[in-house]
């Protein structure tokens, strides 16, 4: 210490006098890492090394059930018992992690003599490497190193990502890649985006949005970003999906990040696949992001189970938007009613009636239990409960609109036991 | 009720934690995750999650291993309540959806009976997200208007089967098997007796949204042979979408969804 103090090294607000660490980030892809200990501090290490590809080797005696499952389903290799000096033989990086101050200094003697950095649990002092506080948003690493002040490095490394997060740090200025995502919105609630959903719309130059995207995403849109609203399109079916795909292509060839964003998921009844064929057909690279589908989401919120084990192993999601023996109809509702499972009806307010009367006709009963929930997860959500054949009236006496979902069966009985909150 | 309002102390939320990668978490999900005291994880879980813990949280593992010990059900709702008796804030985290095939509703039940609160955050289920991260769309106009999604962990010919695949073949929607790797060839003899033709295309996608997800294709009187060798965790689609197969359409640049600390 005193040599580096001579020196005048002196490391910013170090008043012990320590040169500061020098920053790095290791690849550690395929290579062997080996974490001495098994308790909460290893835990917390492990997974951050599992995404840095790693092989991770534990030594211990004795792990935490998290580190036993990783070890179970082969992401980790356990050691199960002490450390040996010969655990380090091939390693490039080394975490003495238990809470045993001699056995870290024999890992830390061990790792010295064979030129491996190694991290300590214990004594940052004492230590050749030091862990940061770090998270990654958008591809990037951030990265604090402290003066060994843990506390203060995670303050500012949270208050690093959550400006990432709110934007207030542009992260389009890192080049990407020109292109088409297709991002699944959720059902509506905004807190039932997915991350990767987030960081998607937040690098976007460009974004095509839906009447049932999270509306609250676009409020977050920088300025300069396009925000191409489906709904002022022209109308029409046909000539708004193709409108539709050719400004995905346009502007992704014109080398911008474009983002389609919808409600629920892009597959389920979202017309995603045409657009990726658009998109295919003009040469434009195209990435999914699956997102909650409001036919999955939305009764779960409203507490409905789609398989509950014992009442059924199956369910069934349905367009409604053709009634029973229209002539473009796909699905063969004799069939459908004679599944034992749970069916989900969706944009099929208008046809509900009818839908009900085809389903009782080929078998299902009468009374079985159905729920209508309306602007799922929102604020505005209404849902009523009643039974196939009550449908059409039930519907109708609540005024309920689209969007909606409809769901068929024994487990809209399951919806809210008592004492559920 | 708002799924990001703070967890009450003695409350259990049932996280679905999507296919695997972390990235397709939600929000709340996440918010969940960071207030837990205790969690309880599944095998399925996406484990880049638990780095969203805070340091003096319970992680225990209450999956069943292959070679593991099995953790009966009942066991895991007793371990809810118990640790929501303790005031502690109870994440329960799982793969997918918690109420696809995930028992989700057990466990409210269970919390429900012991007057325990719970808060459901939905997932992403790899019904859905599986397929769609190997190109495969489960509707798509003009071709096919629906798709049903059933358990195959129990052979057609088993009297506790509860399937009518005779129905399931007539419904003309897309088909999506979970936990029908082991019992596959006995599925897809099943749906050709039943009259689903023998050149229907299928798909077998293993490791949805890992970085390991592998994706077999071939028609339905072959998909079995073809998914030789798969392990799960796997979906099969069967029907015309399965020819849109591909090895992944996953953001790939940068190379993972997740997003971490
Ligand atoms: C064209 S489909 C698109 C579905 C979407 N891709 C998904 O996965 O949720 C539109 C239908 O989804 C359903 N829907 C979407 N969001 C909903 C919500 N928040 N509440 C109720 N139903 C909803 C309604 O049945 C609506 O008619
Ligand atoms: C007990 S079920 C639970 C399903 C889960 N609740 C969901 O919504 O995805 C387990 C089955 O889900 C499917 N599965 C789960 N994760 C998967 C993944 N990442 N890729 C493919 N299939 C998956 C497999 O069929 C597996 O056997």
């Amino acid at each position: 210490m005193g040599r580096v103090a001579e020196r005048g090294v002196t490391g910013p607000g170090d008043p012990a006098g320590h040169a500061p660490p020098y920053p790095v980030g290791l690849r550690l892809e395929g290579r062997r890492v080996v974490v001495v200990g098994g308790g909460h501090v290893a835990q917390r290490r492990v997974p951050t090394l599992l995404t840095a590809g790693a092989e991770v080797t534990v030594v211990a005696p004795d792990v935490t059930p998290a580190l036993e499952g990783l070890a179970g389903g082969g992401e980790i290799s356990w050691e199960r018992r002490g450390f040996r000096a010969a655990d380090l033989d091939g390693a490039w990086y080394v975490i003495a992690a238990t809470n045993d101050a001699e056995v870290n200094v024999a890992v830390s003697e061990a790792a010295e003599e064979r030129r491996i950095f190694c991290v300590r649990s214990d004594d940052g002092l004492a230590a050749t490497a030091w862990t940061p506080a770090s998270g990654r948003y958008a591809g990037m690493t951030v990265a604090v190193l402290g003066n060994r002040e843990p506390r203060r490095s995670a303050a500012i490394r949270d208050q690093l990502l959550g400006a990432l997060r709110d934007g207030l740090v542009d992260v389009r200025a890192e080049a990407r890649a020109p292109g088409v995502t297709l991002v699944g919105g959720g059902p509506g609630d905004p807190e039932l985006v997915t991350l990767a959903a987030r960081r998607a719309v937040a690098e976007a130059d460009v974004v095509v949005a839906d009447r049932l995207a999270p509306r609250e995403l676009l409020g977050e849109l920088a300025p300069d970003v396009e925000l191409v609203d489906v709904t002022k399109l022209p109308r029409g079916r046909a000539a708004q999906q193709e409108e539709i795909n050719r400004v995905l292509v346009e502007r992704a060839r014109a080398g911008k990040r474009v983002v389609r964003l919808k409600g629920g998921d892009n597959f389920v009844f979202g017309r995603g696949f045409e657009e990726i064929e658009a998109c295919r057909a003009a040469g434009v690279p195209v990435e999914v992001v699956p997102g909650l589908s409001s036919a999955i989401a939305v009764p779960g919120r409203a507490g409905i189970p789609l398989t509950h084990r014992g009442m059924t192993h199956e369910f069934t999601v349905i367009s409604g938007h053709l009634p029973p023996g229209h002539p473009d109809s796909l699905v063969e509702w004799e069939a459908l009613a004679r599944t034992r499972g749970t069916l989900v009806l969706l944009m099929a307010v208008q046809n509900a009636a009818a839908i009900a009367a085809a389903l009782v006709e080929h078998g299902r009963a009468a009374d079985t239990p159905v729920a209508v929930i309306a602007d799922g997860t929102m604020p505005v959500e209404r849902e009523v409960v009643t039974t196939l054949e009550g449908l059409g009236a039930a519907i109708e006496a609540a005024g309920l609109r689209p969007p909606a979902i409809i769901v068929v069966g024994d487990v809209v009985g399951l919806a809210r036991p008592d004492g559920e909150g | 009720m708002s799924s990001l309002a703070p967890l009450e102390p003695g409350c259990v939320a049932l996280v679905g934690g999507g296919p695997g990668d972390a990235g397709l978490m939600t929000v709340a999900g996440r918010a969940a995750i960071e207030q837990a005291d205790v969690l309880l994880v599944d095998h399925l879980a996406p484990t880049g999650a638990l780095a969203w813990a805070g340091p003096a949280a319970e992680v225990i593992d209450v999956s069943k291993l292959p070679r593991g010990a099995f953790t009966p059900q009942e066991r895991i709702n007793e371990l809810l309540v118990e640790h929501a008796r303790r005031g502690r804030r109870v994440v329960r985290l799982k793969g997918g959806d918690s109420f696809v095939f995930g028992r989700g509703k057990e466990e409210v039940l269970a919390c429900a009976e012991a007057g325990v609160p719970t808060r459901v955050i939905p997932g992403v289920t790899s019904a859905v997200a599986a397929p769609a991260l190997a190109g495969i769309p489960v509707t798509h106009r003009g071709l096919v208007h629906g798709f049903s999604v059933i358990s195959g962990h129990v052979p057609p010919d088993d009297p506790t089967c509860g399937l009518d695949y005779a129905a399931l073949v007539g419904a003309g929607t897309s088909l999506v098997v979970l936990m029908g790797v082991a019992n596959l060839p006995a599925i897809a003899d099943e749906l050709l007796a039943h009259g689903m033709p023998a050149d229907t295309p299928a798909a077998v996608v293993a490791r949805g949204g890992h970085p390991d997800q592998e994706v077999r294709a071939a028609s339905l009187d072959r998909i079995a042979a073809a998914a030789t060798g798969i392990e799960p965790p796997a979906v099969t689609v069967i029907g015309e979408v399965a020819r849109f197969a591909v090895p992944t359409l996953a953001p790939t640049h940068p190379t993972l969804l997740e997003e971490i600390r």
